[in-house]
């Protein structure tokens, strides 16, 4: 930080959202690794400064947006950290500028003391100017990444033909299993795009915005316990979870996917969104429900009756679970169509729910990096015996030949059903699952994305016009008037 | 909590296990989206719950509970906590209570027959 920075929290920010544009222009391939490895920086910056501004009155408290958006931020930064891809190494100059000005901008609004809630109608404004201003340029910049990311998996693309076609050396090509990654990264940050847009394109509430005011109050109370819930699933994860924790997650998050299926198809039948979109959709979500699921089961079989859970997981769990009986039942199972109607507004809950989705997609790749990283995985040697043995069974079919005539415990550890630390073929079977539930729900996203986030499209009819906050207006990237949400132009 | 009431909760630990258990069965016979997914949820939370008022020197291990209805099973688990609830229990058992009588209700309506 520079003793001579003279500039303004308003100019810092507009400086901010200018180098986002600019890592957006010069979104090359080779900045791709560097840009993955500053976001966690960057986001706790701008977490930071967030926190030092008030809320908005009006806004619904425990539904903060900026809470979601860290925790992505984190898990991410978490798994470079522990060598998965992009692994160690520079970090992006452009990204790291915006994470200082923005922790300059928070140093300024401390020093002047935490501001109180604006009291006329213009600091009001200043402030939804600062939150817009600040969103826009995360939602930018991880635009601007995932084009990087994008250029750096057609690069990797690319050389790997070329290293086939002329026979290099193995280690001069890349691998197929880094073009994986990356493009798993690419879906992170589209995921946190995403996440962003639904802030800055309508989902929040403001002054201008009083429609939102009198939103039902189970939507808004399923939608705060969605983001709460997320954002507790991603610190339990982060902390050295017990197996317990990884089954009420997946199996909460189906829970999550049968909801949202359910609400979907009551959407369809009031005629607010196409049935060529449900057909796809249903199958989508069917599949990530029971992906979670089969993940959950494996998981299970990790516990021990010593196993406890997080209590702060619970209590997440309960809220979501609450809250969806609260809407989607009856006495005798899922409520009907009609009065899921008369609950709550569909479209709203609906989009609610397609975030959820959307940001379920980084809390898989999570339990992805747990079943791959977690140091501490033991489980009762019978069944992890012949789990073990059925997964090498399996990887022996496909070629792999480290595992013949390998056995997984003693007889002694099995008469005993000793906990055991986890065989490579069992972790391998929890990574496989992850990877199922990665796979069909980044489906039912795609399958979903014409159910626009932000306003009525072909595919999301709705009777409620949406907010497009007034300071975002002066400073919207151009983007043709019909598109979602998606970013700007790449 | 005294060894009495420890034991106790751990005998509710396992019955609710086994109820989630039994409607867990239940919900993947029926297939993806079933309802009963909310209840056999619910059952574990409570048991997670049950759990952790126990300290770790208290074994959970023991007999398998007998039964195969979940209602029935919950019925029991709440008929101990009502036992050791008392007035002067802690706020943790009383919460507990609740929550397995909810249990009890849900289970014998329509979602989990």
């Amino acid at each position: 930080m520079s003793p001579t920075d003279r500039r303004t929290v308003g100019e810092l920010l507009a400086d901010c959202d200018a180098l986002a544009r600019e890592t957006l222009l010069d979104a090359t391939f080779d900045r791709a690794p560097a840009m993955v490895r500053s976001w966690n920086q960057l986001v706790g910056s701008a977490a930071e400064l967030w926190a030092t501004l008030p809320s908005v009155p009006g806004s619904r408290s425990g539904s903060d947006p900026m809470d979601r958006l860290r925790v992505v931020g984190e898990a991410i930064g978490r798994s470079a950290r522990a060598g998965h891809w992009p692994g160690w190494g520079p970090t992006d100059e452009h990204l790291t500028q915006i994470g200082d000005n923005l922790s300059r901008a928070r140093h300024l609004v401390e020093r002047q003391g935490r501001p109180s809630q604006p009291k006329t109608p213009e600091a009001q404004a200043q402030l939804e100017e600062f939150q817009s201003q600040l969103m826009h340029t995360l939602y930018v910049a991880a635009h601007g990444t995932a084009v990087a990311l994008g250029a750096y998996v057609t690069d990797l693309q690319d050389r790997l033909q070329i290293g086939t076609r002329r026979r290099l050396p193995l280690v001069e090509r890349p691998t197929a299993l880094e073009v994986i990654l990356a493009r798993g990264m690419i879906a992170r940050f589209d995921g946190f795009e995403q996440l962003a847009a639904a802030y800055l394109f309508g989902m929040r509430p403001t002054s201008g915005n009083p429609d939102w005011t009198s939103v039902a109050a189970p939507f808004i109370r399923l939608e705060t316990a969605l983001a709460v819930w997320e954002v507790q699933a991603y610190r339990t994860l982060a902390n050295g979870p017990d197996p317990a924790d990884l089954v009420r997650v997946a199996r909460v998050q189906a829970l999550i996917a049968s909801t949202t299926s359910i609400l979907t198809e009551a959407a369809a039948t009031k005629g607010h969104i196409d049935g060529e979109v449900i057909r796809r959709l249903a199958p989508a979500l069917d599949a990530s429900q029971a992906a979670w699921n089969r993940t959950a089961k494996r998981w299970a079989e990790l516990t021990n009756p010593a196993s406890r859970t997080d209590p702060s997981l619970i209590s997440a769990a309960s809220e979501v679970r609450a809250a969806i009986a609260a809407i989607a039942t009856n006495q005798t199972g899922w409520a009907t169509h009609d009065q899921l109607a008369a609950r709550v507004d569909l479209p709203k809950t609906v989009k609610c729910l397609h975030l959820s989705m959307i940001a379920s997609v980084d809390l898989a790749y999570v339990v992805r990096d747990t079943a791959v990283d977690h140091p501490g995985l033991i489980a009762p040697a019978r069944i992890i015996g012949m789990r073990a043995q059925g997964e090498a069974e399996l990887a022996i079919e496909q070629g792999e030949t480290r595992y013949e005539g390998v056995t997984w415990t003693t007889p002694h550890q099995t008469a005993a059903n000793q906990l055991i630390p986890l065989p490579e073929p069992a972790r391998r079977g929890l990574i496989n699952l992850a990877d199922s539930v990665i796979a069909s729900t980044n489906r039912a996203v795609a399958a979903a994305a014409q159910l626009d986030t932000s306003k009525p499209t072909r595919s999301m009819r709705s009777d409620h016009a949406p907010h497009r906050g007034r300071s975002y207006e002066s400073r919207e990237m151009t983007r043709p008037q019909s598109q979602a949400p998606k970013g700007p132009s790449r | 909590m005294d060894a009495e009431t420890s034991e106790t909760v751990a005998g509710v630990v396992r019955l609710l296990r086994r109820a989630a258990e039994l409607v867990w069965v239940a919900s993947d016979t029926d297939g993806a989206g079933s309802p009963r997914q909310l209840l056999a949820l619910g059952i574990d939370l409570a048991a997670d719950e049950a759990r952790n008022l126990l300290p770790d020197a208290i074994p959970i291990d023991g007999p398998a509970p007998v039964g195969a209805v979940p209602a029935a099973l919950l019925r029991s688990a709440e008929q101990l906590l009502q036992c050791v609830a008392t007035r002067e229990a802690a706020d943790g058992l009383h919460g507990l209570l609740a929550r397995v009588a909810n249990l009890v209700w849900e289970a014998n309506s329509g979602v989990s027959d």
